[in-house]
């Protein structure tokens, strides 16, 4: 995503500087010979076509709300073009350390799979909350969460993490189903 | 005020994430205000008037001097701000040289590559790094560096931890002759072999 928005700044950035450009040629050209056609762009054209729509037309009404829609996505890449890092102590003033959402969920998902009669478990993390699914055949969800989310706590308490995620754990075992 | 180390972490985007806010929001707010005008939300003599409205142009004919020179100036402006961003975005990150005994006037300067080749071999001889990357950040007056871990997977996260801060930086700041050097950290684990544990 921050990949995306820095291709979308250069992006928008070209297509400014292009159109000042095209606005100061074609305004002065138009002064200097104001009866010869106009230089790169068709926009006596396009003043006849704009004269003729009303605001109420369907072209404009389609315009109106694909702009929006543009505008809408481009607000939204923005928002998700931050950083998501998991902040760990500072081992010494001036030093700061951090780690990935990704990462600390592979710790975790690592410690969790380790534990006995899970089958298989998938953790999503952020620095906030910690989030697990675990899958067991043997033993039941009553049974299993407890442990699990003890194994979960001491796990993050045994990272130098600057705050401690919320820790929540749901275990979908087949005991449970039958 | 951030402090430099934070600042280390990684290159700052807010620029260009403030620019496609701003030109979101800008767009958004245009096409739902042409919308409901189509819609007849402002009044419907308004929605069925036409899009270049006949009484805007005479106004600008009436004002034909001021509208040409205004426009120049607007579009010049436009290409100018147009090009500072893409300069801004196109700018590639700087790497600064650390100078180091600048005052007694023989200063050596060590150049950005060679500190960070040092940090970075000396990092990976740390237990459970697979690979390391230094890079020299900041400006002259404040240089800091940012060190990227990659660690095998299994590794004791706490012991890097401390150990960075105990052996690399410590080596890194005594060989540097500086008292001070902000430093930010990415540990990453290896996600190059994936698990599979199902």
């Amino acid at each position: 995503m921050r990949v995306l928005v820095r291709v979308l700044s250069l992006l928008l950035g070209l297509a400014l500087a292009a159109a000042g450009a095209l606005l100061a040629v074609e305004v002065a050209w138009a002064w200097w010979r104001p009866e010869s056609p106009s230089l790169l762009v068709p926009w006596r054209q396009w003043r006849e076509t704009l004269a003729d729509l009303s605001w109420q037309s369907t072209p404009v009404l389609i315009t109106a709300v694909a702009v929006a829609v543009v505008g809408l996505l481009l607000a939204l890449f923005a928002s998700l073009a931050r950083r998501t890092n998991v902040g760990l102590r500072e081992p010494s003033p001036g030093v700061t350390v951090e780690t990935s959402p990704r990462s600390l969920a592979r710790i975790v998902g690592t410690r969790v799979r380790g534990e006995d009669n899970v089958t298989g478990a998938s953790v999503s993390a952020t620095a906030k909350r910690v989030r697990v699914r675990a899958t067991s055949a043997l033993e039941s969800e009553a049974q299993l969460r407890p442990r699990l989310s003890d194994a979960v706590r001491s796990t993050l308490a045994d990272l130098p993490l600057q705050r401690q995620p919320q820790v929540s754990v749901v275990v979908d075992s087949r005991r449970d189903r039958s | 005020m951030t402090s430099p180390a934070t600042r280390a972490a990684a290159r700052s985007y807010g620029g260009e994430r403030a620019l496609t806010m701003t030109t979101g929001l800008l767009l958004l707010l245009l096409g739902v205000g042409a919308a409901l005008l189509g819609y007849g939300v402002f009044g419907q003599d308004r929605a069925t008037r036409p899009v270049l409205d006949p009484e805007v142009l005479r106004t600008l004919v009436d004002w034909q001097l001021a509208a040409r020179v205004g426009a120049i100036v607007l579009g010049l402006l436009l290409l100018v701000l147009g090009l500072r961003i893409v300069f801004a975005t196109l700018r590639p990150e700087h790497h600064p040289d650390l100078a180091l005994n600048p005052t007694r006037g023989h200063g050596v300067l060590v150049t950005a590559t060679a500190i960070t080749e040092a940090i970075a071999t000396d990092a990976e001889q740390v237990p459970g790094v697979s690979k390391a990357r230094a890079t020299m950040v900041g400006d002259e007056d404040e240089p800091a560096l940012r060190l990227s871990l990659w660690l095998e997977d299994g590794t004791d996260v706490k012991q890097v931890w401390r150990e960075v801060d105990d052996t690399v930086l410590r080596q890194a700041r005594e060989s540097l002759g500086v008292d001070h050097l902000p430093t930010a950290v990415r540990l990453e684990l290896n996600t190059a072999e994936r698990q599979r544990v199902r």
